[in-house]
């Protein structure tokens, strides 16, 4: 295999764009996608969904079905396990945090492709066909889809365990809010609605399970989480963690938090790999996907007090989130919604905020990047925008003047301290590189295509889920040497296409002196790897890369010490980098890492030219290998401020966006190149979230109407700006893999806020609710009847 | 896609064995040419009992010759193929190239003349421009040859005219007037969509636009979701036909649409916005039509 | 109901035998063991599936075995020769065109239409050519800069 020779000097690796490990393998075809697993004697299972939002499933007839030739098995609610099961991989199956309310199969229907059963046969297609078969008997039952009409009184009871609907309810308050809001000079008061919109990552969810004649089950998946998926899929089955193992893909096609939670593939497939005893496959369809996982809508009432001089005195807001037929994320969405995306937010000291997860006969929702921070951050920065226009205040003027400061405590956990914060440096650098100076009152451009200029930023934000109640954060890696100076590391992370492996690779490459591309990311399963968190709260560079930069410590400890051995210096005066471990300050003093693993790995008696003699002393000997397990000590933020610049054709509606500068503290820049692919990617979902994505449904059935890439839009390249332009500012933050904390999720939080202000700056109309599509905004203009 | 009840995949050499085919199995047959839009009409659900595809492409309709008074143009002809078309860079033409400028290098490798017709979908963008040019069919089935002007082949939203032992064998575009020019517009939310409005004019003016020349023989054709079909817009065409170009024509063509409009709500946008956009969307095409005489 | 037919794929022959609506797509993967080409959609819409058919872009997802005999198709292991890849291949992963990867083969095969036809494509031509083609992850932009990166090579 050919690639490219890495020539970065190990010591300057950190800050260089080294070329992702698996970058080969996916230009000449791509192997290691779960979509591509097979296995012998494999079967194909497919899952039948109800049409109806809200019904009882009251017989389902599989007889016809059975008869078809190449049917190995049906299963119903009657043949599954009924265990109540939330689906969210992070936090532990009993955690009080999670609704426990979906089953495999259940005998009510609560939102339109709901699966009621399956087929497995001997091809997709047979499956298929046999689905057709299959004879439901529903009673439909009265369905409600807005989730304000869930909460009245009266509304149809969609869990028994859920009055009035509500699944969940969190509040919070700081300070004196009344108080707050009579010393204020404004007021200020909106409604901000945000749409379901869907990851759509490209590789579809696939899983193959196999059941051993032990009973054992073995799973490839494409999944952003493996110690999650066995842990939710013993849960669901019954049985213990040991007998469930999760292979580690050596990549997926996507993630960007859609792939979770357990979905109904993976038990199915277990159930019918158990009764078959043969292998059993299901990949969704697109249209499948489409209502499997989506952002969770929350409509924001927010209402904040300022003094004149543009002070918040005050701040109070409601969330209603629609989570759907079972509370999944929503249940998680709704606090993170609430602490990040709009109480932590600015320095206040009088604060409330109440929420509600709120059941509906909609899809169920899922992670998607932000998790909940994107509806807030559109709320929050829409309505500051409103209030600099109203007042006559600069817009970033504002937000420094109530911005958190470095070194204030977290507001998360006092015990933390905003050490590396430069959530000022994003906001000034990005203003001048845009030209904020050279922004024009609202609307007044002349002309029939008018252009503006918006900011929209996010001041808190995660490294990791570090101090949430019920959620794991704790993660290992193991990393070997081989006698040819290469390392293994083993690490249950899985890379959904944002890098985790290089960025893994570089830090173990890094820390140990070798050159990038001698550190290999190895096979790992849930059986040899240990417990990674998923891939998700953009926690990988940080905590993983903690336990990486921990387990390589480990390593590099045990090189020096064989090798102060063999050069007859203490450990203490050694270093090592581009392959050699050499004397600090005396480079010429040096021996090659290759030298110290093989005489490491070599037998304690060689035999030479004279005669057989130790090669060295036996303490030396042995695989040099490096362990860690650790939960990083903190959950440093990130801050961003993205600018963009609008184009609004006044007569149509459309908006294009021309031009983006994104600054972000992001602590430490380990690879340019990728975190540059973080931002670019980010404002294609921020786009397509602020202007044109909306999972739309038949007001009366239910039905999805947008489940295919002909009606549910998003960005090609066409629609993306000719110009985004990052600024990486390093904070350095103490506690992270050489200074770095996290970026990517902040990338897609706050275009829709910074796109509605520079709309609103472009005509001088503001639209509160997203999608801003060009309908709106001629209806907004007047020009619609 | 899963067509349960198919029994057979057809690749007839000659037009009898196509007919022949037809006979048999009537609705059940599907004739395919490019395929590009099979999927999308199986997930609308417009795809059902299937029993036969027939593949026309071992037919040799795939060629483009030059006839009497025009181009003849076969009907599995690939939009790719479609800029050999004697005259394709003239003013004339503009509707053509604007329409083929918008579906990705996919669908215009692939896509066929005779299937985006026969397919009678108005949010197709190639079949507004053939029609602009008074383009016309030739159907071959059992009762033999007969020839339609496309308005006569739409007969609803994804329904066409023909019997079911017809196919179309060419396309027929009339020679264009060397005054005159045409050009489409298509409203999309990104560009691998269908239009939601889709507009094609032609005008033929005169021999020089200096001297105040009239426009005669107006096209307006609308398509998207302004009808359920593609449809010429008379009340814009009397509008245009007989007067000097100007904008304030163009306007008041734009506004006259509004009589040969029903469009569709649906959860891409509302009737009215539709109803709008085409307002614009015609003056702005008249607009790029003139600019193309310049 | 299957039928033998022979396809010609990437300059090799292949008999195999194949139901009468089986896509070139489902061939490609299911029987002919090409796992390159793949499906992200079910509507031809997402391009993923890109392959060439006589060294044209076409959806393979959209195209009937049945209908491919006679024809040429080329697939992303069609390309580059004697161990070394095509400068697309190279500039996509020079220029980090590649996150999660998923529509990268896609996105080179419709690149490759582009660069035969092009000589020095501008960005908007780039950015058409790729219109068919859907990426979550990358926003385009290094997408962009390799295809031109191959454009100059």
């Amino acid at each position: 295999m050919k690639q490219r020779r890495q020539v970065i000097a190990s010591a300057n690796l950190i800050g260089q764009s080294v070329i992702r490990p698996d970058a080969y393998d996916k230009v000449t075809g791509g192997r290691g996608y779960p979509v591509n697993v097979s296995m012998p004697g494999m079967l194909h299972a497919k899952l039948l969904r109800s049409p109806y939002a809200h019904a009882q499933v009251l017989s389902v007839d599989t007889s016809e079905a059975e008869k078809l030739p190449g049917v190995k098995a049906v299963l119903t609610a009657a043949d599954v396990p009924q265990i109540p099961f939330s689906p969210v991989y992070f936090c532990p199956t009993e955690a009080k945090n999670l609704v426990r309310d979906m089953l495999i199969f259940s005998d009510t229907v609560r939102y339109a492709g709901q699966p009621v059963a399956a087929v497995a046969a001997t091809s997709e297609a047979i499956a298929e066909w046999a689905l057709e078969l299959i004879d439901v008997d529903y009673e439909e039952l009265p369905v409600v889809f807005d989730p304000e009409e869930a909460m009245q009184e009266g509304a149809v009871q969609l869990h028994d365990s859920a009055p009035g609907n509500i699944a969940k309810n969190p509040s919070f308050e700081f300070g004196d809010v009344e108080a707050g809001f009579a010393e204020a000079d404004h007021i200020f008061e909106g409604v901000y609605q945000t749409q379901r919109v869907h990851t759509c990552y490209m590789e579809p969810r696939v899983c193959v399970v196999d059941c051993d004649k032990t009973g054992h089950f073995t799973v490839n998946s494409s999944m952003q989480h493996i110690y999650g998926l066995r842990e939710k899929l013993a849960f669901a089955l019954g049985i213990p963690v040991s007998r469930v193992t999760v292979i580690k893909p050596p990549y997926i096609g996507g993630g960007f938090g859609g792939k979770l939670d357990l979905g109904y593939i993976e038990p199915v497939a277990a159930l019918f790999s158990e009764r078959t005893g043969r292998p059993v496959r299901i990949e969704q369809t697109r249209y499948e996907d489409f209502i499997t996982t989506a952002r969770h809508a929350i409509k924001v009432y927010l209402k904040t007090g300022v003094k004149n001089d543009g002070t918040i005195t005050a701040r109070e807001a409601k969330s209603i989130l629609d989570t759907g037929a079972h509370a999944t994320h929503g249940a998680e969405v709704i606090m993170v919604h609430g602490l990040f995306g709009v109480l932590f937010p600015y320095r206040c000291a009088n604060k409330k905020w109440e929420g509600f997860t709120v059941y509906t006969n909609n899809m169920i929702g899922g992670g998607y990047r932000g998790y909940g921070c994107p509806q807030g951050c559109f709320a929050i920065e829409s309505q500051i925008d409103e209030i600099c226009e109203e007042l006559s205040l600069d817009p970033i003027e504002f937000r420094l003047k109530n911005a958190l400061q470095k070194g204030d405590p977290h507001p998360f956990n006092p015990m933390w301290n905003l050490n590396s914060y430069g959530y000022e440096e994003a906001l000034t650098q990005g203003a001048e590189r845009i030209g904020w100076d050279q922004r024009k009152p609202a609307g007044s451009s002349p002309g029939v295509k008018k252009r503006g200029i918006g900011v929209g930023t996010q001041g808190i934000w995660v490294s990791g889920c570090m101090g949430f109640p019920d959620i794991y954060e704790h993660t290992g890696a193991i990393i070997k040497l081989n006698v040819d100076g290469t390392a293994d590391l083993t690490s249950a992370s899985v890379d959904i296409g944002s890098g985790q492996i290089t960025a893994l690779c570089q830090i173990a490459a890094a820390e140990l002196g070798l050159d990038a591309e001698k550190v290999r990311m190895v096979y790992a399963d849930t059986d040899t790897a240990p417990f990674d968190a998923p891939t998700h709260a953009s926690r990988v560079t940080y905590s993983s890369g903690l336990a990486v930069q921990a387990a390589a410590a480990e390593v590099k400890k045990r090189v020096l010490e064989i090798a102060s051995v063999l050069m007859q210096t203490g450990p203490d005066e050694l270093e090592v980098s581009n392959g050699l471990v050499h004397v600090k300050d005396s480079p010429d003093n040096c021996m090659p890492i290759t030298e110290v693993i093989k005489i490491a790995e070599s037998p304690f008696i060689l035999d030479t030219e004279q005669g057989p003699g130790p090669s060295s002393p036996p303490d030396l000997k042995g695989t040099i290998i490096g362990t860690s397990s650790l939960a990083p000590p903190e959950n440093p933020s990130p801050a961003t401020a993205l600018f963009v610049k609008v184009e609004v054709d006044t007569e149509t509606g459309q908006v294009d966006v021309l031009r983006c500068v994104f600054a972000h503290d992001l602590g430490k820049l380990i690879n340019p190149n990728a975190a540059e692919g973080q931002v670019e990617g980010g404002m294609q979902q921020g786009i397509g979230y602020a202007l044109m994505e909306n999972m739309a449904f038949d007001e009366e059935t239910g039905a999805c109407l947008t489940s295919d890439f002909l009606d549910y839009k998003m960005p090609t390249a066409v629609e993306m700006p000719r110009s985004i332009e990052s600024i990486f500012i390093e904070t350095n933050e103490p506690s992270g893999p050489f200074g770095a904390k996290s970026m990517s999720e902040q990338c897609v939080t706050v275009p829709a806020a910074a796109i509605g202000a520079a709309v609103y700056n472009a005509i001088g109309v503001r639209i509160k609710d997203l999608p801003i599509t060009p309908e709106k905004i001629l209806r907004a203009l007047g020009k619609l009847d | 896609m899963v067509l349960p009840e198919l029994k057979e995949f057809c690749l007839p050499e000659t037009g009898s064995e196509v007919i022949s085919t037809l006979d048999k199995y009537g609705d059940g047959s599907l004739l395919v040419a490019g395929g590009t839009f099979i999927h999308g009409l199986e997930a609308r659900g417009f795809l059902s009992g299937v029993e036969a595809l027939i593949d026309l492409n071992q037919l040799g309709l795939d060629t483009i010759e030059a006839v009497k008074h025009g181009v003849r143009v076969g009907a599995t002809t690939k939009f790719a193929a479609l800029e050999q078309i004697p005259g394709f860079d003239t003013p004339a033409f503009g509707a053509l190239r604007d329409a083929l400028s918008y579906p990705p290098v996919q669908i215009r490798n692939q896509a066929s003349v005779g299937g985006s017709i026969a397919a009678s979908c108005p949010f197709f963008d190639v079949p507004a421009a053939f029609q602009v040019l008074d383009g016309s069919v030739t159907v071959e089935g059992g009762v033999g040859s007969r020839d339609l002007p496309l308005e006569a082949v739409y007969s609803g939203l994804f329904e066409n005219s023909l019997a079911a032992d017809e196919y179309i064998a060419s396309l027929l575009i009339p020679e264009q007037h060397a005054r005159s020019a045409s050009a489409y517009l298509k409203l999309e939310t990104n560009a691998n969509d269908l239009a939601l409005v889709g507009v094609a004019v032609r005008i033929t003016v005169g021999s020089a636009l200096g001297r105040k020349d009239k426009i005669r023989d107006a096209r307006v054709v609308l398509g998207g979701g302004l009808n359920q079909t593609f449809v010429r817009s008379p009340a814009a065409e009397s509008v245009l036909d007989g007067e000097v170009v100007s904008d304030e024509l163009f306007e008041k063509a734009a506004a006259a649409i509004a009589a040969d409009i029903d469009p569709i709500s649906d959860q891409r946008c509302s009737a009215e916005y539709r109803a709008a956009i085409g307002k614009v969307y015609v003056r702005r095409a008249l607009q790029q039509a003139t600019q193309r005489l310049k | 109901m299957k039928q033998l037919i022979t396809l010609k794929v990437n300059s090799e022959e292949h008999e195999v035998a194949v139901s009468p609506d089986a896509t070139l797509l489902q061939v490609l993967r299911n029987e002919l063991g090409l796992l390159g080409t793949k499906r992200g959609c079910d509507t031809s819409a997402c391009g993923c599936c890109t392959v060439h058919m006589d060294g044209k872009a076409v959806y393979s997802c959209v195209t009937y075995a049945m209908s491919v005999q006679g024809s040429e198709v080329t697939t992303i292991e069609g390309l580059g020769s004697n161990g070394k890849l095509d400068p697309l291949q190279d500039a996509f992963i020079e220029a980090g065109a590649v996150q999660c990867g998923f529509c990268t083969c896609g996105m080179i095969m419709s690149a490759k239409q582009l660069l035969g036809d092009v000589k020095n494509p501008d960005e908007e031509q780039i950015r058409h050519a790729i219109a068919g083609n859907l990426c979550r992850c990358t926003g385009y932009t290094k997408i962009v800069d390799a295809i031109k990166i191959a454009a100059d090579s």
